[in-house]
């Protein structure tokens, strides 16, 4: 569904991709991980055309309409109420406004639909640039650290959104630094570091084979345990 | 068409709500009341059109040029103007969407001055069409400058030195003779000229104004082919 062969991008001096390849197969999740700097965002922005690489090849499966994008920086019409900002792209695509109010409920933003923007909390704006990014139901989805700077209740949420949609049939690509988020919701990863891929493959397949497991304290478990309630 | 649509009625929505852009088209009207009403209809050497004629040449040259430059320069920082583009919005389908916002706004307002200013028939029609034709012009203007601009700061950079020379030049040409000569080739001093006497005729602004749109095409298409909408 979504591939790349050989990739180069330099901005400059800098070679920040150096051949790039993976596949991305249909109705998958799959996760780009690396630290920050790695080049994670130059990929989404050249596979999804922004920018030009400088050598290589890749493509997506899906046309312009068919895909869903939620890139570093939300892009939100800050002035404009929730639904009004889900509205114009419901115009743009051509499709009914209310799948607007109900890709609003999908994050669990219905009571926020009247609110401008500017007032959301962090974790808000970043769920309606979600329920914009699948608002016209697409094929293919980018997500560009969905979860990055959320709350562990409020990325759970974004998690079983994104889990959704893929047994709902679409091909999901998002990048993370959270490893443990990658193991939990990624059928398949690659790890990124300084624009060489090192590792690819499922997560399991992959601790497997470098003999990666850990034990490690669990404060959440205590939690539960002496609770029974989840951490929120 | 429905992308065109969409980002109308977004930008009139948004217009509504961005208070200083709300300021800018209601000040000017509310100043040449206040003039033609305390200073204007009073003075009998005074015509009493004319702060109409010169606030109205102000808020073409100015309050366009400002809120053009600034909509546009905002959506590419906000990089919201990213999202229209990956949903396939064609640039002058955007472009096209937020004009026609300042364009309707323009027109409103060019009607309030035109009523303030108590012209009837052929001159009502001379006045409105030569305050749309000016509020093109700006639009044009402010649009090149927003798309130029990297970030809203750029832009009003760009935009201010513009303004002022469009938007004050006719005044100041009120008292300085080769300031008159040089200024007669900007869109704004026809504007006045066409509007303040009634007696000018109208082929000469009419052609500067249109040469002006000319240019002002050329340079927008130079900038947008240079450009382009991309982030
Ligand atoms: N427009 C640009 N001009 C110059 N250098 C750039 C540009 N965009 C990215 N870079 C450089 O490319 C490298 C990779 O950046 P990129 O944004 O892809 O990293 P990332 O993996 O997304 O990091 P983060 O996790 O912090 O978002 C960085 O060293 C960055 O400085
Ligand atoms: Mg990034």
């Amino acid at each position: 569904m979504i591939r790349m062969d050989n990739v180069v991008k330099r901005f400059g001096e800098q070679t920040v991709l150096s051949g790039v390849s993976f596949a991305v197969g249909e109705g998958e999740i799959f996760g780009l991980l690396g630290p920050s700097g790695a080049g994670k965002t130059t990929i989404i922005n050249i596979l999804t055309n922004q920018l030009d690489a400088d050598g290589g090849s890749h493509s997506i499966g899906a046309g312009p309409l068919q895909t869903g994008l939620m890139l570093d920086e939300d892009g939100l019409y800050t002035r404009l109420s929730c639904l009004d900002n889900l509205n114009v792209f419901a115009g743009v695509y051509g499709i009914p406004r209310s799948l607007s109010v109900q890709a609003l409920k999908n994050v669990g933003l219905e009571d926020a639909a009247k609110k401008p923007v500017r007032t959301l909390s962090k974790g808000m704006r970043q769920r309606l640039a979600l329920a914009r990014a699948v608002l016209h139901r697409p094929k293919v989805l980018f997500l560009d650290e969905p979860t990055g700077g959320l709350d562990p209740a409020t990325a759970r949420g974004i998690h079983s959104l994104i889990l959704r949609l893929r047994d709902g049939g679409a091909t999901v690509f998002l990048t993370t630094h959270n490893m443990d988020e990658a193991y939990k919701l990624c059928d398949s990863v690659a790890l990124l570091h300084r624009g060489v891929i090192v590792e690819k493959g499922s997560p399991a397949e992959i601790c497997t084979r470098h003999g990666a497991f850990k034990t490690t304290p669990d404060l959440e478990a205590v939690f539960i345990k002496l609770t029974g309630v989840e951490l929120e | 068409m429905r992308s065109i649509r969409a980002i109308y009625v977004k930008q009139a929505k948004d217009m509504f709500k961005n208070i200083p852009v709300l300021v800018q088209f209601i000040i000017y009207p509310v100043m040449a009341l206040i003039f033609t009403v305390l200073v204007a209809k009073p003075d009998e050497t005074i015509a009493d059109t004319m702060f109409v004629s010169m606030f109205s040449s102000i808020f073409a040259g100015m309050a366009l040029i400002f809120s053009a430059s600034g909509a546009i320069a905002e959506d590419r920082e906000s990089k919201s103007l990213r999202f229209l583009v990956m949903a396939g919005v064609k640039p002058h389908e955007y472009l096209l969407g937020v004009g026609g916002v300042l364009f309707t706004a323009g027109s409103v307002v060019s009607v309030v001055f035109a009523l303030m200013g108590g012209y009837a028939g052929a001159g009502f029609a001379k006045f409105l069409g030569f305050m749309l034709l000016s509020c093109l012009s700006s639009i044009l203007l402010g649009a090149t400058i927003g798309i130029a601009s990297k970030n809203q700061q750029a832009a009003t950079a760009l935009g201010t030195p513009a303004a002022m020379i469009l938007g004050f030049g006719p005044m100041i040409t009120m008292f300085n003779d080769t300031a008159k000569k040089i200024f007669s080739v900007f869109y704004t001093q026809q504007l006045n000229i066409a509007v303040s006497d009634a007696h000018a005729g109208v082929i000469k602004p009419l052609g500067v104004i249109l040469a002006n749109i000319a240019v002002l095409a050329a340079l927008f298409a130079l900038a947008y082919k240079r450009k382009g909408l991309r982030g």
